[in-house]
């Protein structure tokens, strides 16, 4: 009671003292990195006079004279300020080394992560570049839960593909949006250097991502370039050199020629078995060697026939066989050896009014995989500057020139690494004499590569890794992007920006097709060109007004955005060409009339409002409105209103969590949000598509493809749940959980191709994603020279459709819709395989069964013709009586065979990553290992590979030698028979494929050079040695099968496998 | 002070965000046309208007429009190769990258998964669907229109898709039956709001492709084409006839001579000349030109449109960059090739066994054998260079004049008339085989026979041995030279020789079977 009545007349006095004498103080807080901190709290130490800083960090406070003013925001050092006699006090904080408190970029506004009600993780720049990528969407793997980066090619510079909170829509777009400094950004991730990236934040729930409206529902990655604020002028030099390999397992597959002629003879064999041939060795042996087996000209052995070469009883080539010449290893030649270099020069500083960054990237990576490169400058410019006190500019500007070579990885022929695992290895990579030796080429010096023309059976006519050699596949590209607003000050509290972002490109692709060999030898040569520009123009005008009224921490926006996106693509080509290596037209003494331009547009206009709201730095609300207009919908289609709420709750203000010292830091939020998506779709899916053709030089109008006027935004209701913590000094950590259903889903409806056309896109049907996301850091140990961080990241989620789009031929949910190998249905996700079922091989034959469910009509238990179901759900459909009276047999016929529901599926249990860091003294270790669990994939490379194709068709496996070979045999693979048993490798659950895998994705040593040393040689302020390794080695359910490369995981045979890096680097600040 | 910078810095934002135009979110295509912009281009320009019938004629050479990306998947020229592999007298005489090879070993028509049974569903239910929108815009099937421009258009867009069905009730059905027996579904509109309709009756079907044949040519009466890749009168009797005979009742075969004598009268037969390359004859022969009178219907190809190895010529041909340079070679069943008199010129369009011109190219790495049988006289590239023709530029043929020379003789025999099916059998063979006397003997079922092989030999590789099989209902046997099944014999009515309906309409059209 006493001392209640003790701080009463305490506050009263101190009130009465500060109406008496006080004298205003003004300053601004920053972090050490001169942005500015919002929501530090200000208080007059020993009394209880306290503010906190504003959006611009700025505060303004009452003080007596010679007071103590007191600064703390979560994640900051304290510190304690002696005002003496001074009216302004500017304080740097020092971050503490628990490091919650980040600044949330959220592009309209920053926040902090205690203000912010929504999901986001911020991602320094200093993490991202301990990788050593070359385009930024790929070092975001592993660093926040919920976010899926799918590296799908080894071609250096390729963007990755990223999922955020399981698969947002059926058809329609699941890509995330991207805003770089503020903007919506449509120009290619590969131009920014990730050097000068500050951060990444990015955004998960509505209440983070309503903001962006358009195209936010798939999470949006908020870019922040760095800036010069509040730093004394600097040149900092990064210089990395690095070696790229092909480390991670490719298949196994038969390498012997002999082993392979032997299984080659073996199929014959079986043929003529199956053919009921009368003497199935003679068949073999005339055939092995023939126009109906594998051509004369393709046996490298001494011997003319298979009576000569195999032994029949062995069914192995026979002992003391020489061979004329030994055909390459095609994988000698198509893997190169290749390095990676990086410098990149960094400069910036500013003062009260003006700062800037500059930079000058250099980068040159070259894939593994011959004549597969990148190339890229780019220059940066960041330039911030107060004009007058009520008003300021800013300019951002990034200029990129990239060049990459990308030969040898189409799907088809052209493919390296189809030729790498797929070719049988009785086939030379050089053309060989009648003697057996290669042949000189006068052309292009070395050795005639063998084209196949001689009756190869793979791939003949081509030779992949030749065309990579001789072929050019260019893209050049010049990009420019960047942003400039004005903010004018009207007051303290209102300002207007207005802000212009562009993003423009211009790119030119040049194929040209050898004259000497190859595809275009009979045409002497050819030419294809193609040229892109991109004008993606966003004009943004927003008010803002923030203003602090004791606790309640008010900010308002609204504002008006309008996106002009336009892409322009032009294309012509010829043949016959003069010189080799020229690659403009004017090379070409033919021009194909099949010159092509046309141009994409999208625009796009929204009016939105935001209101934030915090109530003593303890309660905090978000809430957006917003309406967008996308030309993509036909009038009266064209406008969505969306918005979104969000709560945050900072339990640890409360004053029962103050007596304990367990919980640190505990925030709870709840947001929930309607958002909409329209970029997943064509350009001008509302109209009928009418293709010009040229028939005798006149118009002629191909038959129409219906378009859907009716179609209109995809919607993603969501709604999270989360919680942010720390306990004690030892563990910070977040959980969310969230509802994300998506209506009016973007659904290509199938009909039946008797109508003339086989799909039409319409706006139907429900999906709902659910999943919980959990990063945990732990902080092991924490000494003055030493410590220890382990964290992991997971994510669980679940994903199914819960509505089917009406069937309006029966007015009815579809059934189900068959999306082979999986089956889209309610109740079940879009990764669910729905699939025949193999049933194993029959032990008699070797042949393969299936499962077949059949209705008994004749009650024979037996399966028989006309009994069988081929699609069970439609069937239960149609026959909903017949539910659970159904038998279960096995079939030969694979057309036979029931599609179904085998019960597994491609989404995982939980993935996510593991991340420690560990350091003594200058010394910085740190590792991330990415892990999935649970989940199958269809690996239809591997289907491939185990084939009974013609012989010489494709290589094989080495699992092929777990074959059906005799009566009596108990095996999963079936007989080979030279194609004589069809379907044998045709899509069934034979090849789905456990998906579990673990990559070590990064690992890195860096040392930096104590302070005191260098600060005696007056060389650098700074400098970091380091050596780190990228996508060292990869875990799955078998070597070759790399599940981390699709959404699905499903297997490519045409895939540049991603390629891995160790390098060696220097940082260096002067 | 500070007010009057304030003031235009916010009129600037004032008239940038009032700035876009009410019209701003409206945006067009370029790379195609809506029915939109094409009605307002066709007011400036009524010559367009023809463009759309335009677009059926280029839909049957155009890549893809099976709904696959198969280099099988061209059109109607890509259905002939399944057809006259199917009938088995063009045969799959390698196997490489295999193409057809389901269709050769009879692996595709018994799978109602396979691209091969969803191709040419897809592809004449497309041109039925375009045939219905025109007709649409011209009021519906039961329309009359006004003007005979109009009627010209209704003609060939009723020809076309009675052309379509045709097509399909030859590939997806038997036979015609007694008529009752579900075959296809009809679609008689474009509205989607009738979509998914269930099978109709062959009686059905026959009906309505009779109705609209008989209309096209009433329309078609005195319509002047500008191109032979348009359906005119004669094409539209030539596709009655084909339609007529494949039911063959006696009235029909009767009106199928008629029909075919109308054609006799406007069309010449293909001469000696055009016939066979002989060593003089380079740019006469080799059934890659257009122009060439027998020709009814067919279609210029020239750079403009694109065509490459995904294309029959892509196929078939030695002398284009194709799958049959490639490993793939397409030749002509021994059996038939044996039954080809000695004395016949047509028996020079094949590489012979034991010689033909591989020595020719013995420098481009040939052997004797690696042409026999091959087409290389009767269909190539003008070049003659192996692998040669990278862009397609040689013509396709649908259609000439010697199918009813020929179907008049068959027609006539159906009939009864044996002198008078002997006379046109004979006189149409007389520049052929030098010795035709022996035609003189045959009647009755061996005349028809005689027919019927000529038939396969004249028309070999164009696409319309199936077609005959089918309305003869004729049993063929493979020669030893097929990969596959050589030596056994298949009924006409063989479900191996008849394809399915495709997987993905069972699956998405709940109607169909009801």
């Amino acid at each position: 009671m006493k001392n209640v009545f003790m701080v009463f007349i305490g506050l009263i006095f101190s009130g009465l003292v500060a109406n008496a004498q006080t004298h205003v103080v003004e300053g601004h807080v920053t972090s050490s990195d001169g942005s500015p901190l919002i929501g530090i709290t200000v208080q007059v130490k020993g009394s209880s006079i306290a503010t906190a800083t504003d959006a611009k960090g700025d505060f303004k406070l009452n003080v007596n004279p010679n007071a103590t003013l007191v600064f703390t925001g979560i994640g900051f050092e304290e510190q304690s300020v002696n005002i003496g006699d001074r009216s302004e006090v500017n304080v740097s904080m020092a971050s503490s080394t628990q490091k919650l408190s980040e600044v949330v970029v959220t592009g309209y506004s920053t926040s902090t992560k205690e203000a912010f009600t929504g999901s986001a993780k911020v991602v320094s720049g200093e993490q991202l570049n301990k990788k050593d990528i070359s385009n930024v969407s790929q070092a975001l793997a592993g660093e926040i839960a919920g976010v899926q980066v799918i590296n799908t090619s080894g071609q250096p510079g390729t963007s990755a593909t990223i999922r955020i909170r399981g698969i947002g829509s059926v058809n329609g777009n699941r890509d995330p949006l991207y805003v770089v400094d503020g903007v919506a950004y449509s120009g290619t991730l590969s131009s920014i250097n990730p050097s000068d990236i500050a951060s990444i934040t990015v955004l998960k729930d509505a209440a983070a991502t309503a903001i962006y409206g358009v195209d936010g529902s798939n999470g949006v990655i908020v870019i922040t370039t760095k800036n010069g604020r509040s730093k004394e002028s600097f040149i900092e030099v990064d210089a990395k050199y690095g070696s790229n390999k092909s480390l991670l397992p490719r298949y196994s597959v038969l390498t012997s020629p002999e082993e392979f002629i032997a299984l080659a003879w073996e199929g014959l064999y079986n043929e003529g078995v199956i053919t009921g041939d009368p003497n199935p060795t003679s068949y073999a042996n005339e055939n092995l060697f023939s126009d109906a087996g594998i051509s004369p000209n393709n046996n490298i052995w001494t011997v003319t026939n298979g009576a000569d070469l195999i032994d029949p009883a062995t069914r192995t080539v026979k002992a003391g066989i020489s061979r004329k010449y030994n055909p390459e290893r095609w994988e000698d030649y198509a893997f190169q050896p290749s390095n990676r270099t990086e410098i990149n020069v960094k400069m910036g500083g500013g003062d009260s009014k003006t700062n800037y960054y500059s930079s000058f990237g250099y980068l040159k990576d070259n894939g593994y995989s011959i004549n597969s490169d990148f190339k890229r400058f780019t220059a940066r410019l960041n330039l911030n500057h107060q004009v007058k006190s009520w008003l300021k500019t800013d300019m951002n500007i990034n200029y990129s020139n990239g060049t990459t070579n990308n030969n040898g990885q189409e799907s088809n022929s052209n493919s390296v690494f189809w030729f790498v695992d797929n070719i049988p290895p009785i086939y030379p990579l050089f053309k060989r004499d009648s003697t057996g030796s290669k042949i000189a080429d006068p052309i292009f010096g070395g050795y005639q590569y063998d084209y196949g023309n001689t009756g190869r059976k793979f791939g003949s006519l081509t030779n992949a890794i030749a065309d990579a050699h001789y072929n050019t596949l260019l893209t050049k590209i010049n990009e420019l992007s960047g942003n400039t607003s004005i903010t004018i000050n009207f007051t303290k509290d209102l300002s207007l920006q207005n802000r212009l972002g562009v993003q423009y490109y211009n790119q030119d692709y040049w194929e040209l097709t050898n004259k000497f060999y190859g595809s275009a030898a009979g045409q002497n040569g050819s030419i294809f060109q193609q040229k892109d520009e991109l004008l993606n123009l966003n004009l943004l005008n927003m008010l803002r007004y923030a203003h602090r009224f004791n606790e309640h921490n008010v900010e308002v926006l609204a504002a008006h955005e309008a996106t002009n996106f336009k892409l322009t693509e032009s294309s012509a080509s010829g043949y016959n060409l003069v010189s080799n290596n020229s690659l403009e037209l004017d090379n070409a003494i033919v021009k194909n009339p099949t010159s092509s331009s046309y141009a994409n547009t999208n625009k796009l206009e929204s009016y939105f409002a935001q209101l934030n709201y915090d109530y003593n730095n303890t309660y905090y609300l978000s809430a957006t409105v917003r309406r967008d207009g996308s030309s993509r919908f036909i009038a009266g289609n064209a406008w969505g209103t969306f918005g979104a709420v969000g709560l945050g709750w900072e339990m640890t203000r409360m004053n029962f969590m103050q007596n304990q010292n367990v919980v640190e830091y505990l925030k709870l939020k709840a947001s929930y949000g309607v958002i909409g998506d329209q970029s997943g779709l064509g350009y001008y899916p509302g109209y009928d598509h009418i293709d010009i053709g040229n028939l005798n030089d006149n118009p002629s109008f191909g038959v129409p493809v219906p378009g859907n006027p009716n179609l209109t935004w995809e919607t993603s209701k969501m709604s999270q749940v989360g919680v942010e913590f720390r306990l004690g000094n030892y563990l910070t950590g977040s959980v969310d959980y969230y509802i994300k259903n998506t209506d009016n889903l973007i659904f290509d409806r199938r009909i039946g191709p008797s109508n003339g056309y086989a799909l039409i896109t319409v706006n139907d049907g429900q999906l709902r994603n659910q999943g919980i996301e959990f990063d945990l850091t732990a902080h092991l140990i924490k000494k003055a020279n030493f410590f220890l961080d382990l964290g992991v990241n997971g994510e669980h989620f679940s994903n199914e459709i819960t509505t089917m789009p009406i069937d309006p031929s029966t007015s009815k949910p579809k059934n189900i819709d068959n999306q082979s190998p999986y089956g889209w249905s309610k109740g079940h996700s879009i990764y669910d395989f729905y699939i025949r079922n193999f049933a194993g091989v029959d032990p008699a034959d070797g042949t393969s069964t299936w499962t077949v469910y059949y209705h008994d009509d004749n009650n024979n238990k037996a399966f028989d013709d006309g009994e069988g179901v081929s699609d069970l759900e439609a069937y239960y459909g149609s026959n909903p009586d017949k539910k659970g009276t159904l038998l279960k047999g096995i079939t030969k016929a694979y057309s036979e065979a029931t599609q179904y529901y085998v019960g597994k599926s491609a989404i995982p249990k939980i993935r996510g990553a593991f991340n420690l860091n560990t350091g003594f003294k200058g010394l910085v270790l740190s590792a991330q290992l990415l892990y999935s669990v649970g989940g199958y994939s269809y690996d239809g490379a591997y289907a491939v590979l185990m084939n009974n194709d013609l012989i010489g068709g494709n290589n094989w496996s080495t699992d092929i030698r777990k074959r059906w070979q005799k009566e009596g045999d108990i095996t999963n693979v079936p007989r080979i028979s030279n194609n004589a048993d069809a379907r044998v490798n045709s899509t069934s659950s034979r090849f789905i494929t456990e998906a579990s895998y673990l990559v070590l994705n990064n690992v890195r040593l860096a040392y930096s050079i104590p302070e005191k040393i260098l600060k005696n040689q007056n060389v650098a302020k700074q400098i970091t040695v380091f050596i780190s390794g990228d996508n060292l080695w990869l875990k799955s359910a078998r070597n070759g099968f790399n599940p981390s490369t699709a959404e699905s995981g499903a297997s490519d045979m045409y895939r540049y496998s991603p390629l891995s890096t160790i390098s060696v680097g220097l940082n260096a600040k002067f | 002070m500070k007010l009057k910078y304030i003031i235009p810095f916010s009129i600037i934002g004032a008239v940038l965000v009032t700035g876009c135009k009410k019209d701003f979110l409206k945006t067009e295509p370029t790379s195609f046309v809506t029915p939109e912009q094409l009605g307002d281009a066709s007011r400036q320009d009524p010559k367009l208007l023809n463009g759309s019938i335009s677009g059926l004629y280029t839909t049957m050479f155009t890549t893809g429009v099976g709904g696959t990306t198969g280099h099988d998947d061209f059109g109607q020229k890509g259905i002939d190769i399944y057809s006259d592999m199917l009938s088995s007298d063009m045969v799959l005489g390698a196997l490489n990258y295999g193409w057809y090879s389901d269709i050769a070993r009879y692996q595709a028509t018994v799978d109602f998964t396979t691209n091969e049974d969803y191709i040419p569903w897809r592809y004449y239910y497309r041109q039925v669907f375009g045939a219905n929108a025109i007709i649409d815009i011209l009021g519906g099937t039961d329309a009359v229109p006004e003007t005979v421009p109009l009627k010209q258009t209704m003609g060939q867009a009723k020809a076309m898709r009675a052309y379509g069905y045709f097509y399909l009730s030859q590939l997806y059905a038997t036979d015609y039956g007694d008529g009752t027996a579900k075959i296809l579904p009809i679609y008689t509109t474009s509205d989607i709001a009738k979509a998914n309709q269930p099978k109709s009756t062959a009686k059905e079907v026959w009906d309505l492709m009779i109705s609209d044949l008989q209309t096209a040519i009433t329309y078609l009466d005195g319509f002047q084409r500008t191109s032979k890749d348009q359906v005119d009168q004669n094409v539209a009797k030539g596709l009655l006839a084909y339609v007529l005979a494949a039911r063959g009742t006696q009235e029909d075969w009767a009106e199928v001579a008629t029909l075919c004598a109308d054609i006799k009268n406007a069309y010449p037969k293909t001469t000696a000349g055009e016939v066979v390359y002989n060593g003089t004859n380079l740019n006469e022969a080799g059934f890659n030109n257009a122009a060439t009178p027998s020709w009814m219907w067919g279609v210029d190809l020239t750079l403009a449109q694109g065509l490459d190895l995904v294309s029959w010529w892509g196929q078939v041909d030695l002398f284009t960059y194709s799958y049959a340079w490639a490993g793939d070679p397409k030749t002509i069943d021994e059996g038939l090739y044996n039954k080809i008199r000695t004395d016949d010129i047509r028996k020079g369009q094949f590489d012979p066994p034991n010689g033909g011109a591989e020595p020719e190219y013995a420098a481009d790495g040939y052997a004797p054998g690696d042409f026999d049988y091959m087409p290389i006289n009767k269909f190539y590239d003008p070049g003659r260079t192996p692998g040669g023709q990278r862009q397609v530029v040689t013509d396709y043929l649908y259609m000439r004049a010697d199918e009813f020379y020929l179907m008049y003789a068959e027609a006539e025999a159906y009939l009864g008339h044996d002198d008078e099916a002997r006379q046109a059998l004979s006189s149409y063979l007389s520049d052929r085989i030098t010795d035709v006397s022996y035609i003189d003997n045959l009647s009755g079922q061996q005349l028809k026979d005689e027919i019927n092989l000529q038939t396969r030999i004249e028309l070999w590789g164009e696409g319309k041995s199936y077609l005959v099989m089918k309305r003869d209902k004729a049993t063929i046997t493979r020669g030893p030279n097929h990969l596959f099944f050589d030596g056994d014999s298949f009924q006409y009515n063989d479900p191996k020789l008849t394809f399915l309906i495709p997987q993905a309409e069972e699956l998405n059209n709940p109607n169909l079977n009801k």
